[in-house]
Formats: C-alpha cells, structure tokens, sequence
C-alpha cells in the first residue's frame, strides 16, 4: 500500500516512518501538527513525488487525457479533467489516479480510486493551486505498470497566499 | 455549526450497460490550516478527507482528498448502469464525522 | 458660439464613450468556462446555499411560523419578490434590502432573534429567495420615497473616496473592460449577489463585496447594511434596470 501523503520534503526518508504516516493520515490527523522541519526548504523533485507513488517503477508516458487550463483564473478553484484509455475489465482496468502539484505545500493532492464497474477511467475534480508550477497525473494499471501525463500551469492569483 | 450539504447529480435512469455520469458537488470549507480568520484566529485544518461511493452494495468509486482539493468540492465520475440500486455516497471529515447521502439508478 | 458648443459636445461624446455604453451584469466577464459553470446547478456551488436556505424556509423555531406558513409555494408566490429590491418599507420608511427584509420577518413576524449578515443562514435564504427571481429582470421603484435614497446612492457613487481617491464611477464607468490584476472591470452591477466568490471560497452577500471595493480604495469600510452601501445598493439596481438576477453568481 502506498502512502497517500507525501510531505513537501528535501529529505528522501521521512522522519516518520511510512507506518506512522498512514496512521496519521487515516486517522485524519493534521500535518501542520508536524515540526515545521519537515516542511521543505528545497522541494521535492517531481520525479522523487512521481517515483514514490510507482513504488520506483517508470510510468509510461501516454494514454491519458490530461484537461487543465494553461492559465488559470483563481488558484481556489481549478477544474481539472482526467481520461486514462482502458477497457475497464476486471482483467484490465485502472486501480487509480494520483494528481501531484509539484509546488503545492502538500504535493500529493488527491488520489481517485476506480473499479472495472465505472465503465470508463474518466474523472473531474476541482483542486487547488498554490502557484505556477508542473502538475503530474499518475494512474496504476490493473495489468501492472503505470501511465503518466503532466501540464505547466500558470497561477496568477495564488489560493494559498492569505488576503483580499 | 457547519452545514453540510451536497447535491448529486446523475440520471434517475438508465438502460442496462449504460455508462452513466454520476456528478458530485459538497459543501465544506476544506479549511487547509494556517489560514486567518476574520477575528484574526488561524483556522486549523479540516477537510473531507475521503468520499466513498457504493453502487447496490458494491464499491463504485473512492476519492481520496487532501488540502490540495478545492472548498466545496466538485467531483464526478462515471458508471456502469449494472442493475438498479442505490448509490450510496457517504465523505469521512478529519476527526471521524461521517456524512451520508444516497441516490437511486434505475435501470431498464 | 453654436458651432463651437456642439464641437465640445461632441468631443465629449468622443472623449467618454464607455459612460453611455450599455450596462452589463457580471456574467459577461466571466470566460466561458466560468459562466457555463454559473448556469450549471450541478456545478455552481451557490447552489448548496440556496439548498440551506430552502431548507431553512420551511424549518420552524420553537413556536415561531416558519417562512413558509405565510409564504406558501414560495417558488410561485416569492417569484419575481427579489426584483423589486431594495425598496422603502411602508411602515417604517427605511430601505430594506432583501437582506433587510428577511431579517425584519424574523425579528417582527417569526420574533426570532435576527441572524446576521454573513451568517450562513441569512446567506442561505438571501440567496434561496433570490434564486426564486433568477431570470427575472430587476425593477425598482426609483420615485416617490425611494428617490432621496437613489440620489444618496448616486452621489456615492461618484463621489472620490479613500487615500487612492477614486470614486466607483471612475472604474466601473470610465474602465470597463480593462485589467485590473487577474480581474477584468465590470460595471459593477452586482446582480449575481449574493455570489460564490473563489476569491472567499464561500457566498458572500452585496455588502460583503462593497466593503472589499471599499477596501480596494482604501476607503472607509461601512458595516454590513450601514445606510451608504443601502443607498449605493439601489443605485445600483437602478441602473442595472432591465438585466436580469443571477443569484447565486459566481465570481472570482
């Protein structure tokens, strides 16, 4: 099972161990909790974000529709729309797909989770945006393997910066 | 004390193998932490955490949130119309607090 | 003599072309994808507040009336309400928006203490009664005892304020259409209020939008319902006449 969270760190071992982390996060506890240490001076390389969810497997690239707007209005509220190719059989079907803000405080964003029964790997969400930066979407194949897209976007109104 | 509501919006019903879009907007504040409050109090971290959706009993989708998602988030996905039942929608709030809704397919 | 004032006339007519242009709600500065999504009640999440406020209408408190004992079948009977506000309360004499109006139900009718601007509640059935007018075009009354609050509201709008010194007039008449940071100006309308702001990540009311143009300026910030942004409120409905409401908008 891999770890939801990945906290924006420079270190490549987390202080916690992954055990304690995934209680953490289960338990729904908040990592703003954590000693500010942990929060990354230089931040994490999108690739280390991307490895950590293939568990070191090289995602392939290609097969995904990845709909996020170049330019967006308010980092607030950002639609993002995701389409991975597959049959969605119970033989071959997409277990799940991860979205990686690359400089987002938390770079993990959210993860969708899908069964042969969807009929289609196809979500929308709506996500928020701290600032300009790659954003990285990550799907496991039933078959094994993983599929990958990304975009650059350009955040001019930031969601995380407090005021107006 | 906060309110939760959402709306789901998906077809009451549908022919048998159907994909069907199944559409999810939900109120709350998804307060990410470290932000001000108008008393100038610095709001913890409270978000829906996880939304879980089962079809006639069997699990249909499952959206793991983080601070990353946007308040009152919007959500969709889609599935197959594979017999009639209900969807049951049910999001877990950091803390435990759970919230329910369920939405009927009927299918043809 | 004749000639020459025509000229200057025309010369102004040159020089200040956006003062006559044709008022425009919000929505038409809004790209595409945001106003599909205001028009969208799966999407647009104002809609999970007039879903509290629907709720509310019909909820009783102890032994007070709920809203919907004297309002029965509002979606009927309260259509087309909203459009007509802000107006002058016949008993009291006050402007009354609809913030106002709910509010004096409550305290008077239901004798329930009053609940706020802001609070999601009165957020909940502003926008909930309003809805019921969506479509609807505005239609104030302007004359009779309206009309020293329209021209209290006019004045405020033109007037120059705060340490930027710029009056509203100046923005949403002289520079419609232009940037102003990731925000193109409108005319200022403020027909899809209350409105989904992503800016507040929540529905804000009128005044709660007022009061950040206030701030904007670095103008004096009035209270919630203070007389001035009741004035300026129908001010600007006057001059929105004709378009229609849009509440719950959405807004950046």
């Amino acid at each position: 099972m891999s770890s939801l969270i990945s906290p924006a760190s420079g270190r490549s071992e987390p202080a916690f161990s992954r055990r304690e982390l995934i209680a953490a996060g289960t338990a729904g506890l908040a990592l703003a909790t954590l000693p500010g240490g942990l929060r990354a001076a230089t931040p994490t390389p999108l690739s280390e974000l991307i490895a950590r969810v293939t568990e070191g497997a090289t995602p392939a690239r290609g097969g995904i529709e990845f709909d996020i707007p170049q330019l967006v209005e308010n980092g607030n509220s950002v639609d993002v729309a995701i389409r991975v190719e597959s049959p969605m059989t119970a033989g071959d079907h997409v277990r799940w797909i991860h979205v990686i803000a690359e400089k987002n405080p938390f770079p993990d964003v959210a993860r969708f989770h899908l069964w042969p029964r969807n009929g289609r790997a196809e979500v929308a969400a709506t996500l928020r945006f701290a600032t300009s930066q790659k954003v990285a979407v990550v799907a496991a194949l039933s078959r094994g393997g993983y599929a990958m897209s990304d975009a650059d976007i350009v955040v001019t109104l930031s969601a995380c910066i407090d005021g107006g | 004390m906060a309110t939760f509501n959402a709306r789901i919006t998906m077809p009451a019903e549908a022919k048998a193998g159907e994909i069907v879009e199944v559409r999810v907007l939900a109120r709350h504040p998804m307060d990410r932490g470290g932000q001000v409050d108008a008393e100038g109090r610095i709001v913890p971290r409270k978000i829906l955490n996880r939304l879980t959706v089962t079809y006639a009993g069997e699990p249909v989708f499952r959206y793991d949130m983080h601070t990353g998602v946007a308040a009152n988030p919007f959500v969709s996905f889609t599935t197959r119309a594979v017999e009639t039942g209900d969807l049951v929608f049910e999001w877990r709030e950091d803390g435990g607090a759970t919230f329910t809704r369920t939405a009927r397919l009927v299918v043809t | 003599m004749r000639l020459s004032g025509l000229s200057i006339f025309a010369l102004l007519l040159v020089a200040a072309p956006a003062a006559l242009a044709q008022v425009k709600s919000g929505s038409d500065f809004l790209s595409p994808e945001m106003h599909r999504q205001q028009d969208d009640e799966a999407r647009n999440p104002g809609f999970l507040w007039t879903l509290q406020g629907e709720e509310l209408f019909s909820r009783r408190s102890g032994d007070a009336p709920a809203c919907l004992s004297c309002h029965a079948e509002p979606k009927q009977s309260l259509r087309g309400a909203a459009t007509h506000y802000p107006m002058v309360d016949a008993a009291s004499g006050k402007l009354l928006n609809l913030e106002g109006r709910i509010e004096q139900c409550r305290s008077e009718r239901q004798k329930q203490p009053a609940f706020g601007y802001e609070s999601p509640e009165l957020l909940g059935l502003t926008a909930y009664v309003a809805s019921l007018s969506r479509g609807l075009r505005l239609a104030v009354a302007t004359e009779g005892a309206a009309k020293p609050y329209l021209e209290a509201g006019k004045a405020f709008y033109e007037r120059r304020q705060g340490q930027l010194n710029l009056s509203c007039a100046q923005c949403h008449d002289d520079l419609v259409g232009a940037r102003l940071r990731g925000d193109t100006i409108s005319h200022g309308v403020g027909t899809g209020y209350p409105a989904y702001r992503l800016e507040w990540n929540g529905v804000g009311s009128l005044h709660r939008r007022l009061r950040a143009c206030s701030l904007g300026v670095r103008a004096t910030q009035f209270d919630y319902g203070a007389p001035e942004y009741l004035a300026l409120e129908l001010y600007l409905a006057a001059r929105a006449k004709g378009l229609a409401i849009e509440a719950p908008g959405l807004r950046r």
